[in-house]
């Protein structure tokens, strides 16, 4: 019964943030002009010098997975700010007073992040076919995509949540918006091989969830080759998992 | 029966004492004001109350139910109208109450019953399907209200339920205010820095400052306190000091020969018997004016400044303007 409740909880809380999205799709559309730069502009013209060593496959190939993490941490990394948003005004207070436990409204709004991530990569995917990338899709692939997704949306909104409860204004988590993505992007295997990168910000990779998202994805669209994969889903659950608890916990500071 | 009993509640926030030690009842079917400047901790008191934040000393219960022990059960029977905008702009009307009488966990059968009632009784039948941020600020605050109707909380909250209103949609929030404790049965605590308000509104008030309640009364007893009415009457005669003096009026201090300030009970009543009374001592009265005790009377009595004069932090301020602008002022 309890159970039940949480899980109805759960489902109300991403219902109505999913509707608001629904209400203004244009928002998608906007935040697609960046991982679209990426994958038409900068992919296809590092494609075009094959600087980069991606194996047996073409450049585009080796970013798509790359670039389709990137458009699910941006539209993650934001809900710390939007829940500072709705203190700012009195949502959050109201929202705060009913019976709703603390830790299904941070799982409510994380898994509509996981779903709001899913709706984004899809524009990315699209993109991805309309350039004529290669990528392995049978059922097998897409949902084990799809469930990355949803986890690094979960993982990377639950960050920001966590983030909010500490930093509480607006202005702090616009920058730390920014703070973040970037260097996260930058130190992981979406843009370029590990194996070239200096060994400082090899370490640096080797303990970024996102590199671990990215080699599921890439393993499952791209080449086929599962021999890590466990490893890559345990990393992205137990990042995702750890995350979720904080920002359970450290949720209810934000008013304070 | 008592429904919100506060006894030596107490909050600090660091060094910052923002509410000290207070204790006040509210009988059922009440509506109970808290009244006093911004920063007197009225916000603050609400939130503990809700279980928002945990108070530093003190026991409270709302409707039975222990703050400390039940913080759940509190949230279950209690609405809470904060101050500043908290209808989802982004969700319609209708999507608005429905997503609160989720959250309420509203069983499935009375559900659209609820609602509907709750938009028949705001009057929010025209716009019920459009985005919330199309609607006016009179309108927008009734859908605030009535998110919370949909639970038929037994005490609601409402902080500054007026602030940022045009005087019409004061008077319509007002009415609604009064219906909802009639055929709610609702027992309402409101929190208003509006003189006006506090006495139209409420049975009973508490007036704060500093933290602290300075007084708590019904608002015509506290004004009857105040030891009545200021009559000021002017004349040409330098001796009008001394012949009201003479008659036995009760004279302000600082009232000179031909100008004074007398302090009477009913003043409206007590003018024509002045002014003969001094016609026939020979003064010539110029001009009479009455000024009947106010609220801000009492405040000024008890925390010894005027309420407009409360020490407004940046803060608050810029919150109060959010409020008004984003209500369409």
């Amino acid at each position: 019964m309890k159970a039940v409740r949480l899980f109805t909880d759960i489902f109300i809380i991403t219902d109505f943030e999913l509707r608001k999205v629904w209400h203004d799709v244009s928002q998608i559309f906007i935040r697609a002009v960046q991982p679209v730069l990426w994958l038409l502009v900068f992919g296809e013209v590092f494609a075009q010098t094959r600087l980069l060593p991606t194996g047996n496959y073409n450049y585009l190939q080796f970013l798509t997975p790359g670039v389709l993490a990137q458009s699910v941490i941006f539209v993650a990394i934001f809900y710390g700010f939007n829940l500072v948003m709705d203190r700012d005004m009195g949502l959050l207070h109201k929202l705060l007073s009913t019976p709703i436990p603390r830790y299904s409204i941070v799982l409510g709004k994380t898994l509509s992040a996981g779903v709001r991530s899913v709706i984004q990569a899809l524009v990315v995917f699209i993109l991805a076919l309309i350039l004529r990338v290669h990528l392995i899709l049978n059922p097998l692939t897409i949902s084990g995509v799809l469930v990355i997704i949803i986890l690094t949306g979960m993982c990377f909104s639950s960050l920001s949540i966590f983030l909010a409860s500490f930093f509480k204004t607006r202005e702090r988590m616009m920058g730390i918006g920014q703070a973040i993505v970037m260097p996260l992007f930058f130190a992981s295997s979406a843009i370029y091989p590990i194996d070239i990168m200096p060994t400082w910000l090899k370490v640096v990779a080797h303990i970024n969830p996102l590199s671990y998202i990215v080699e599921a994805m890439r393993a499952l669209l791209v080449t086929g080759d599962y021999h890590r994969i466990t490893l890559d889903f345990g990393i992205t659950v137990l990042a995702t998992a750890v995350l979720v608890v904080l920002a359970s916990t450290s949720f209810s500071r934000i008013i304070r | 029966m008592n429904m919100i009993e506060v006894d030596g509640l107490a909050k600090r926030f660091g060094q910052f004492i923002a509410v000290d030690n207070i204790s006040f009842k509210v009988d059922k079917g009440e509506i109970f004001g808290l009244l006093g400047p911004n920063g007197a901790g009225k916000t603050t008191t609400i939130r503990c109350l809700l279980t928002l934040i945990p108070m530093t000393a003190g026991q409270a219960s709302v409707a039975g139910i222990n703050v400390l022990k039940k913080p759940q059960q509190v949230r279950e029977v209690s609405g809470y109208v904060p101050q500043d905008v908290s209808v989802d702009g982004d969700l319609t009307g209708y999507e608005n109450l429905l997503f609160y009488a989720k959250l309420f966990h509203i069983s499935r059968s009375v559900r659209q019953e609820r609602i509907q009632e709750v938009i028949q009784f705001m009057e929010l039948t025209d716009k019920t399907n459009e985005l919330a941020r199309t609607y006016s600020g009179g309108m927008m605050r009734r859908l605030e209200i009535g998110q919370v109707l949909v639970n038929r909380p037994r005490v609601l909250f409402l902080d500054e339920p007026s602030i940022g209103l045009d005087p019409a949609a004061k008077r319509m929030v007002w009415d609604y205010i009064e219906r909802l404790r009639d055929e709610f049965e609702a027992t309402i605590l409101l929190t208003t820095h509006d003189m006006n308000e506090a006495d139209h509104l409420c049975d009973r008030i508490a007036i704060m400052n500093g933290g602290k309640i300075v007084v708590i009364g019904p608002p015509a007893e506290l004004k009857a306190g105040l030891g009545g009415d200021i009559i000021t009457v002017t004349s040409a005669n330098a001796n009008c000091r001394q012949a009201l003096q003479q008659l036995g009026y009760r004279l302000l201090p600082q009232s000179q020969d031909s100008a004074c300030d007398l302090v009477v009970d009913e003043g409206e009543r007590k003018i024509p018997e002045i002014l003969d009374r001094l016609k026939s001592e020979g003064v010539n009265t110029l001009s009479v004016s009455l000024k009947i005790g106010t609220l801000d009377d009492v405040f000024l009595k008890y925390a010894g400044k005027r309420i407009g004069e409360g020490d407004l932090t940046w803060q608050t301020t810029i919150s109060a303007r959010r409020t008004a602008r984003r209500h369409g002022q």
